[in-house]
């Protein structure tokens, strides 16, 4: 993302200009662009024209078009799929990138758009957004300084396989893409060995094809190739890939897989095992300072500690709201869909609970609900913590129910008193 | 084997919908011939399904292999090409396990990743062996081939150090035992290998039986449903008998029963031919003259040539065309058998591993949320909300979440001790609800494909779930209603 021009008051009112450039742009400006800003951005309308003699033209016109966003939407890039039958190969395939939509309503009046009415706003690659807030607070400013660091950040692209299956999977920093899943039935060995070692030749030709395909090998953003499955898939898969570059002379890609190819066990061949790719020895130690490996290793850590010290792993919004009040986070896991609460004072919540933190000297990672560790922290309710001291949680509840009965009793006692008086 | 006249599977073409094969029966006149024949099978060879189970490298498949053989399934000629087969690739120790590892990559390996299956049959018994991978990874093929069956049999290695391996945790044997457990399974027949291994000493079985014992009992398996037997595999020792200078150790101190003794008492199930039909599909393949088949195991009612069957999740149906059972063409199969189903007058695209074929008016309901009532295992991090998991159904798995903790409950009266509890930690009877999920990233509104599924107290096979997370089981469950 680049940023074309920046403007905060000291109230922190004030608007930011960004320009887009990929996917990875559209998603932080699906984060930071919230209902009650005014958003610019250029959008084509349709214009007709009565000429003299009275015909009619219409032509379309570029114009800017300023709305008090009511609505912002999402939509990822499409996942193409290969299902395969025991016939034919049918192959739906599409190349669509990100995009977002922002409805509101119109608060710059200009030839082409009328006062308060009610319009669309669909936001491109490399065309000015500029977002004006009356409250730019630390979590959108620092997602911008994030958004508009030069030069993409490393990138994964995994193969997660199973016995039959693919999916094609690019990683950044903030989204996980799949690009191409691949079905392919393999019958089973209780039909007949000859059949199943059929099934599965044909499968590796599928997964060749799809790898070629779906797979940006030769991009030098791409710093690993993953191949991921449980049991040896991955190998055969390995395997079979180099041994087929060999045979069409295709270097860049034996190259690349040489250079950038690893096989990494898995427990299960559905995406979300990418989680284990990522807290993987072999990818922490390559990518550990990227955004999703960090999540990965910060979720396992959370886990773990689950696991050995019940009392130090605290989640759900108001368990962790009184461990922050403690003093007791070390490490606060918060996924990016909390600051995209509707409800302002919802956000301000916890943007205020990420400052505590943070001015108590914790750590803490927003997660990307476009990962796969964002989607099980967003089932974890969205906010989890680590503590540094053990806090048992119904000690804790019962603490706060005491000290909240002691104060109503010294409100009525208050109150008593003064009617007394 | 089941399904090996499918050699010419070179027939590609159009899937033609010729004249369908005509409804033999009306239904009414089926059950009843299915009853008497029923009946009939009581007095003559009962069938029963065996999944063979246990640690890795137990020697299940060389016992199966060896088994085959001592009852004539594989004669002089095959032994030798399977012995010459394996030597060649250096792995004549696996000689007897390559009739059931029958892909190149098992026999490479010399491990068994999917399930073979075979038949076999005893003086009473006509038996389907269902040969289960014990390597962890594969533990999904388990799952799926433990719910076709109706009995098991446990192979443990007893040689030093190998049976503690195996039974202490992370080991396959406790785990298998609670797979099969959970998935209905209540007989087991304890199979102890490798003796030669310890010079066929009696302490050494009689330590493996105190260990097990307890743990079976604990597991939920009654004593008197299970059952021990020395066995030596590689030598065929008590196997069928006793005879030979192997066996010659074992018989000073052991005068029990053989394995083929045990297993020809093993206990049938009960056919429920009046409920509707079930058929869970566990494998599709192209059959003979453009059909397609289908394996699974009728898991409620009956099932004729001639009849039209819905396949769920979808709109699709198609017509059964033949039914073959134990290698052989039959009209029907009832509840609790193992068949394959070959069916036209569909597109394969419509035939998975996971959908369920109902009779078209008794259809299966559909889930994507569910209740159940479940046990937690020896999990290493306990079980939050909204913890991600694989959902075992039948013979194939999704990803699922527990999307609410409901209540933990009494494991012995099943009262609730607390409602909405934090976390599930092991050994935990609790009540959830679980939520499929979608496995795109695709914003909020991706909404999850639903599964076939019934409720516990409806159809206990199809009830039935099972609960992994990152390669460990942890919890199994039965499904107590169905949400939405
Ligand atoms: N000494 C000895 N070795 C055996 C016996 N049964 C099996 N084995 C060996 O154990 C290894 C594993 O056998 P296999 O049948 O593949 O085990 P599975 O993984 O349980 O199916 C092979 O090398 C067999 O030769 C036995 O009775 N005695
Ligand atoms: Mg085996």
């Amino acid at each position: 993302m680049k940023l074309v021009g920046k403007y905060i008051n000291k109230d922190g009112s004030g608007h930011v200009s960004l320009r887009p450039e990929d996917d990875e742009d559209m998603w932080h400006l699906y984060n930071l662009i919230q209902e009650g800003d005014k958003v610019r951005a250029t959008a084509i309308r349709r214009v007709q024209n009565v000429s003299s003699t009275g015909s009619t033209d219409s032509h379309r016109v570029r114009t800017n078009l300023t709305l008090e966003v009511t609505r912002v939407e999402f939509t990822p890039a499409i996942t193409s799929s290969t299902a395969d039958t025991t016939n034919a190969a049918s192959t739906t395939a599409a190349d669509v990138t990100a995009s977002i939509q922002i409805s509101g309503r119109v608060t710059v009046e200009n030839p082409h758009a009328k006062m308060g009415a009610h319009h669309t706003l669909d936001i491109e690659v490399n065309r000015d957004v500029r977002i004006e807030k009356e409250q730019w607070d630390s979590v959108a400013l620092n997602r911008v300084e994030e958004a508009c660091v030069p030069g993409r950040g490393a990138e994964v692209a995994a193969v997660v396989c199973g016995e039959g299956t693919a999916a094609f999977v690019l990683l950044s920093e903030h989204l996980t893409t799949i690009r191409h899943r691949l079905t392919s039935s393999i019958p089973r060995k209780s039909s007949s060995s000859t059949l199943h070692e059929k099934g599965l030749n044909r499968y590796y030709q599928q997964l060749y094809a799809a790898f070629l395909r779906h797979i940006p090998y030769g991009s030098p953003t791409i710093k690993v190739l993953v191949f991921a499955s449980p049991g040896w898939i991955r190998d055969s898969v390995y395997d079979y890939i180099l041994k087929e570059s060999e045979r069409t002379g295709n270097k860049a890609l034996m190259r690349a897989v040489r250079e950038k190819g690893v096989r990494i066990h898995v427990s299960s061949p559905h995406v979300h095992s990418l989680v284990e790719v990522l807290k993987s020895p072999e990818i922490t130690a390559q990518l550990k300072e990227t955004k999703f490996a960090k999540e990965g290793i910060t979720l396992d850590r959370f886990f773990k500690m689950l696991g050995s010290d019940e009392m130090r792993a605290w989640y759900g919004p108001d368990h962790v709201a009184l461990a922050i009040d403690r003093g007791a986070v070390g490490t606060l896991l918060i996924s990016d869909q909390l600051f995209r609460a509707s409800d302002p004072a919802e956000r301000k919540k916890y943007v205020g609970l990420v400052e505590a933190v943070k001015d108590k000297g914790g750590e803490v990672v927003i997660f990307s609900s476009m990962h796969e560790s964002g989607q099980q922290l967003n089932q974890l309710t969205g906010i989890a913590a680590i503590l540094t001291f053990p806090l048992d949680v119904e000690v804790v509840e019962q603490e706060e129910r005491e000290a909240k009965e002691a104060e109503e009793e010294e409100r009525r006692k208050a109150e008593v008193a003064g009617e007394d008086s | 084997m089941a399904g090996l006249n499918l050699n010419d599977d070179e027939t590609e073409g159009p899937v033609v919908d010729e004249e369908p094969p005509k409804v033999t029966m009306a239904r009414e006149k089926l059950l009843e011939e299915a009853r008497k024949a029923i009946e009939a099978s009581e007095k003559g060879k009962r069938g029963v399904s065996l999944i063979v189970i246990g640690h890795v490298d137990a020697g299940k498949s060389t016992l199966m292999g060896r088994l085959l053989y001592e009852l004539g399934r594989i004669d002089e000629k095959r032994r030798v090409a399977n012995e010459r087969g394996s030597n060649k690739v250096g792995k004549g120790s696996f000689s007897w396990a390559w009739e059931l590892d029958g892909t190149q990559e098992e026999r490479e390996r010399g491990i068994t990743m999917d399930i073979a299956q075979q038949s076999l049959s005893t003086p009473h018994r006509q038996i389907t062996i269902l040969d289960a991978p014990g390597h962890k990874d594969f533990i999904p093929n388990m799952i799926s081939g433990a719910s076709q069956a109706d009995c098991a049999l446990l192979v443990v290695d007893a040689s030093t150090g190998e049976f503690e391996a195996g039974f202490e945790r992370g080991g396959q044997t406790r785990e298998h035992l609670l797979l099969v457990r959970s998935l209905g399974v209540s007989q087991v027949v304890v199979a102890v290998n490798k003796l030669d291994m310890v010079q066929w000493e009696q302490s050494r079985y009689d330590e493996i039986l105190g260990q097990m014992q307890p743990f079976l009992l604990q597991s939920g398996f009654q004593q008197s449903k299970t059952s021990f037997v020395p066995v030596g595999a590689m030598s065929g020792v008590n196997l069928v008998n006793r005879e030979g200078p192997d066996a010659t150790a074992l018989s000073r101190w052991y005068t029990g029963p053989t394995l083929v003794d045990l297993l020809d008492v093993l206990e049938p199930p009960s056919r429920n031919i009046t409920a509707p039909l079930r058929f869970p599909i566990s494998n599709v393949f192209k059959g003979q003259s453009a059909a397609y088949a289908v394996q699974g195991r009728v898991c409620g009612g009956i099932v004729q040539v001639g009849e039209r069957l819905r396949i769920l999740p979808g709109d699709e149906s198609a017509l059964v065309k033949y039914i073959e059972h134990e290698e052989e063409n039959v009209e029907w199969a009832a509840d609790g058998s193992n068949v394959t189903l070959y069916l036209t007058g569909v597109d394969p695209v419509h035939l998975n591993v996971g959908s369920v074929l109902c009779s078209p008016s008794d259809l299966i309901p559909l889930a994507t949320v569910f209740t159940a009532r479940v046990l937690v295992f020896d999990v290493s991090v306990p079980v939050t909300a909204g913890a991600s998991v694989e959902l075992f159904h039948q013979a194939h798995d999704v990803p699922a979440s527990m999307s609410k903790l409901l209540a933990t409950l009494d494991r012995a009266t099943g009262a609730v001790i607390r409602k909405n509890p934090r976390v599930l930690t092991k050994g935990a009877s609790a009540e959830v609800q679980i939520t499929l999920r979608s496995s795109a990233y695709s914003g909020p509104n991706a909404r999850p494909r639903p599964i076939p599924l019934e409720t516990f107290a409806a159809n206990k096979e199809m009830g039935r779930v099972l609960i992994r997370r990152e390669g460990e089981t942890i919890a199994a469950g039965v499904v107590l209603e169905i949400v939405s």
